[in-house]
Order: C-alpha cells, then sequence, then structure tokens
C-alpha cells in the first residue's frame, strides 16, 4: 500500500516497468568513425607538414618535395580522371549486361536459368586481375569489320576487362534483390491477370530498384579501387603515372611517400562520399519496424 | 548436374572461341606507315634518359629523339606508345607498334622472335651499388645475399643464377633505391650508366660501385619478323647515326657521358 502511494507521488518516469520508459536511443557506437570535412582539413595537413618535414631534409640542389609534387600534380590527376572515367564506363556496361544476366537467372526456361547461372558464378569467382588479363592478351588490338579497321586501344580492354565481375556481381545483385521480394507480391499480381512480364517490369523491379541501389554503390566503390590495377597491364592511369613520375625524378626514395599518399588521398576523397551515401540510402531504404 | 556440366563445358569452349584472335596478313611495313602518315614507335616512358615523361606527359628523351629521326627520314609523323619490358615484343608482333626502340638488349633468343637490324645502336654493361661498409670484392660475394633489380631485366637471371645472389624485384627503380637504403637488400643491380650518375648524390655517399662491369651488351632496335625493307632502311639509319655522331650528340644532350660503345662505333664508321 505504501510502495503504490509513493510510485503515484513519484514523476512517471520513475517506473520500474520497463513498458512504460520512453524507447532509449541507441548510444553512438564509439567505433563507428563519422567523418566530417575537418578530417579532410586534417589529412591535407599531414600531407602538408610530410612535405616540408622532407623538404627539410633534402638537398637544397635538387628540387622540393613541394616543387615536384605540383609540377606534376596536373598530369596525375589527369591520369586520375582516366580512372574514373574506365570506372564508370565498366560500370555502366557491366550493370547493363548484368541486368539482363541476372533476370535470366530467374528465367523460367531451364537453359536459360542454367546457363547465365554459370556464367555468373564462374566470374564471380575469378580474381579480377585475371580476368583483366584475359581481356587484356587475348583480345586484338584492333578489328577489321567489312575492310574498315577499328582500334580497340587497352583502356577499353581494360573497361571489358573490369566490366566482367562487375557483370557477375551485378547479376547476383538483381536476382538476390528479387527473390527478397514477398512471394505475395507475385501472386496478387498473378490473381490481377498480369502477365509474368508485367509483373516484373510493373511490379517487381521497380521495388527492387531501391534495394538494390547499396549493394550496387558498393560495388561501384570497389570498382573504383580496382581500376588501379590496369596499371599491370599497362593502361596510363594514376599509378602507371607515378612509377613514371618517380623514374623522371630520377628515381629520387624522397618522393615515393608523398607522391603514393597523393594517389591514396584522390581515391579517398572520391570514394568516401560514395560510402557515407551509401550507408545513407541503406538506412532510408530499410525496413522500419 | 551432369547436364549442368554439359552446359559449363559448352560455355567455357565459346569462352574460348571469343578469345581466339585472327592474324592480320601484312603488307610492307614501310608502305604502310607512308600511306597511314604515323609511325608508331614503341618507347620506355619510365627509364630516365633514354625516354620518360616531362610534366606535361609527354614522352622524351634519348630514345624518342631517335624515333623523331627515323621519322623525319620517312617523311611521316611520329606517334610514340609506352612499352614495358615485359609487353614491348608482343605489341610489336601484334603490329601495335611498327618499331621498337625501348633499351632492349640484343640477345639470341630475342632474334626469333622480332628482327633486330644490325648495327647495334646502343650498349650497356651491369653492375651493382652496395654500402661501402659492406666490402664487396666480387661478384661471387652476392652468393645468397638478397639483391634488388627491377622487374623484367634480363641480368636479374644471370645474378640469380651464375652468383647465386636472391633477387628482389621491384617496379621501378626508387622502390630499388629505397629497399637499397633501408638495408632490405645488400646492393642493387641495375645499368651501369645510371649507377654513376647515382653515385654523384650526396644521399648516395656512403655507396660504392666495387664490381667489374659485367655483360657489356649491345641494344638493339627491332622491327617485326619478315620486314626485310624496313630491316635494311632501319640498318642504313643506325649507321648514319653512327657517322654523324648523332648518338654522342644525344648522349650529351641528356646529360649521359659518352659510352665507350658510342664512341667505338662513330670511329668505325667515321
Amino acid at each position: 500500500m505504501t510502495q503504490r502511494s509513493r510510485s503515484h507521488d513519484a514523476p512517471p518516469k520513475k517506473t520500474d516497468m520497463a513498458v512504460m520508459l520512453p524507447v532509449k536511443r541507441k548510444a553512438h557506437d564509439p567505433f563507428r568513425l563519422k567523418l566530417t570535412p575537418w578530417h579532410g582539413v586534417f589529412l591535407a595537413l599531414v600531407c602538408i607538414f610530410t612535405t616540408s618535414y622532407g623538404y627539410a631534409t633534402t638537398a637544397p640542389e635538387v628540387d622540393s618535395i613541394r616543387t615536384v609534387m605540383l609540377r606534376w600534380m596536373p598530369l596525375l590527376l589527369e591520369g586520375f580522371l582516366f580512372n574514373i572515367l574506365i570506372s564508370i564506363l565498366s560500370m555502366a556496361v557491366g550493370t547493363a549486361v548484368g541486368t539482363m544476366l541476372g533476370l535470366a537467372q530467374i528465367s523460367l526456361m531451364p537453359p536459360i536459368r542454367h546457363s547465365s547461372w554459370f556464367v555468373t558464378q564462374f566470374f564471380r569467382n575469378a580474381p579480377w586481375l585475371v580476368l583483366l588479363f584475359f581481356a587484356m592478351y587475348l583480345l586484338p588490338f584492333e578489328f577489321t569489320i567489312a575492310g574498315v579497321t577499328i582500334p580497340f586501344p587497352d583502356w577499353i580492354k581494360a573497361i571489358i576487362g573490369l566490366s566482367l565481375p562487375v557483370m557477375a556481381n551485378v547479376s547476383e545483385i538483381v536476382r538476390g534483390a528479387v527473390l527478397s521480394l514477398p512471394s505475395g507480391q507475385w501472386e496478387a499480381a498473378e490473381s490481377l491477370a498480369y502477365t509474368r512480364r508485367q509483373t516484373l517490369w510493373l511490379i517487381i523491379l521497380p521495388q527492387c530498384v531501391k534495394r538494390m541501389l547499396p549493394p550496387w554503390m558498393n560495388l561501384y566503390s570497389i570498382l573504383t579501387m580496382a581500376t588501379v590495377l590496369a596499371s599491370i597491364v599497362g593502361v596510363s592511369e594514376v599509378m602507371t603515372l607515378a612509377g613514371r613520375v618517380l623514374a623522371a625524378e630520377d628515381g629520387r626514395t624522397d618522393l615515393l611517400a608523398p607522391l603514393y599518399s597523393f594517389v591514396l588521398f584522390l581515391f579517398f576523397v572520391y570514394c568516401y562520399p560514395i560510402a557515407r551515401w551509401t550507408v545513407y540510402l541503406e538506412s532510408k531504404f530499410a525496413v522500419k519496424g | 548436374m551432369m547436364n549442368r556440366m554439359i552446359k559449363g563445358v559448352i560455355g567455357a569452349a565459346a569462352l574460348g572461341a571469343m578469345a581466339f584472335t585472327a592474324s592480320l596478313a601484312q603488307a610492307d611495313a614501310l608502305d604502310n606507315i607512308k600511306a597511314a602518315g604515323v609511325l608508331k614507335v614503341g618507347v620506355k616512358a619510365d627509364y630516365k634518359p633514354y625516354g620518360f615523361l616531362d610534366s606535361s606527359g609527354a614522352i622524351i628523351g634519348l630514345e624518342p629523339d631517335l624515333a623523331q629521326d627515323v621519322a623525319d627520314r620517312l617523311g611521316v609523323k611520329v606517334e610514340f606508345v609506352p612499352v614495358v619490358s615485359s609487353n614491348r615484343m608482343q605489341f610489336l608482333e601484334q603490329g601495335k607498334i611498327d618499331l621498337m626502340i625501348a633499351t632492349m638488349t640484343d640477345r639470341p633468343d630475342r632474334r626469333e622472335v622480332v628482327l633486330i637490324p644490325d648495327p647495334n645502336y646502343y650498349s650497356s654493361g651491369t653492375n651493382v651499388l652496395a654500402r661501402k661498409e659492406f666490402g664487396l670484392m666480387t661478384w661471387e660475394d652476392l652468393r645468397g645475399k638478397p639483391v634488388c633489380g627491377i622487374q623484367g631485366a634480363f641480368y636479374n637471371k644471370k645474378t640469380g643464377q651464375e652468383f647465386g645472389a636472391d633477387i628482389v624485384a621491384f617496379k621501378g627503380t626508387a622502390e630499388a633505391y629505397a629497399a637499397l637504403q633501408q638495408g632490405n637488400c645488400v646492393a642493387f643491380v641495375y645499368d651501369d650508366s645510371a649507377l654513376v650518375a647515382k653515385l654523384n648524390e650526396p644521399e648516395f655517399a656512403e655507396y660504392e660501385m666495387p664490381l667489374p662491369t659485367i655483360d657489356d651488351a649491345p641494344w638493339g632496335l627491332a622491327v617485326q619478323k619478315g620486314e626485310t625493307a624496313f630491316a635494311e632502311f632501319m640498318s642504313q639509319t643506325v649507321t648514319d647515326w653512327h657517322k654523324t655522331g648523332k648518338i654522342l650528340e644525344l648522349e650529351t644532350k641528356w646529360g649521359v657521358a659518352n659510352t665507350p660503345f658510342a664512341k667505338a662505333m662513330h670511329d668505325k664508321y667515321k
């Protein structure tokens, strides 16, 4: 009795019944690093600091690291743009072919379903570099169709080589997204006399797009970072150029760290916003409740 | 399951067919070059001073200058295609380049693949850069020791097999010099002319080049196998380079001390 009256007097939040408590927000995960523009400034400062340290220790007659970096920066940026171009085009090709392959994987016709399953598994489980070599050395450098010679430069071969694994991964993303929809969607469409194609185009795929977006962007991020593999097969992208810059500067060892840091920085600046955006889209599209 | 496996085999066969490349019938290279108005030359882009980048991204150096001279003689424009040791002969075989001037050492096994016109245009030897305190006396001292090298260089094999060194190969010279300075290897095996230049730098004051130069081997420029007319033209051109002292002149232009080979050839054809 006394206890009861006391609980009446006390403010309502002092109840010991968990269900009466307001929903507590989860504490911010301390291990989840969240970068702000200030971290970018910090990184840039680190770069400048290490550069000036290098400057202080080199002999006066050679160019300072800062001078060297400024001299080559336009060329390196050009090389990086080439990486982005390769990544965008491979993603476009890989997505277009991969979507068709993914839809073929849910085909009702067994031969189509099985062969597309095989192609997907084959390219999804092959190392990217091996596929790149495959495209590089087995495709001709030019095609002659009806007397017209079409050149087929290395970077286009790199795009083909990189779009193969992208294709296979997109195929799996599409298949997974379609299968993740509740079967009620199919049944409801069927009961409304939709054909299979109509169901797919009008009911299923529109719902899949938002489910596919985060993994698709993730794949793009990974692909962008994989474009440096093309340096091994001689495409003049940022990594190849970094190697050539080092050679042009007489193999100066003090340039190694600043030069490769700069390349890292470029990729980070490009890929990190994509990663953040993916996280945002994931939380936006997550099923609530 | 069996069905699936059969499809797998068919799929693999289709891939093989896709990869199949038809070889192209080749007319005389000289006519083709003149008709196209462009001479495509494979040169190094990471080998200062023989072929490297300027800050605009253009390829310059001793060998691009030689290639420019060839194009001028043919009355066509020159186009430089950057090559590395591992792809230069494939590019020539494929026809991606018409001519290769890419610091390639002239060796019998290479002559089986590409056509190397005589005489040779250049030459270099192999030597090592090592820390003075290591006290290197003979090549045999390298036995069982880690030695830095550059990927794709032919002298790695010799240093490894004949002298028993453990070759650690790097992508570029900067990486190799850094590894040497950090003590990852006791010596760096490379072209002697480049190492001599390095010794002048204050950073390398504690280093020496104590061994006799070995493998003083000539460099060959190359054309596609079977292109005898083009090879004949290149023979005359190289002879002319030696006669006029163009090689010596270019060495001076690019800051290389005149090599004994270039001097000897100039005297021979003068």
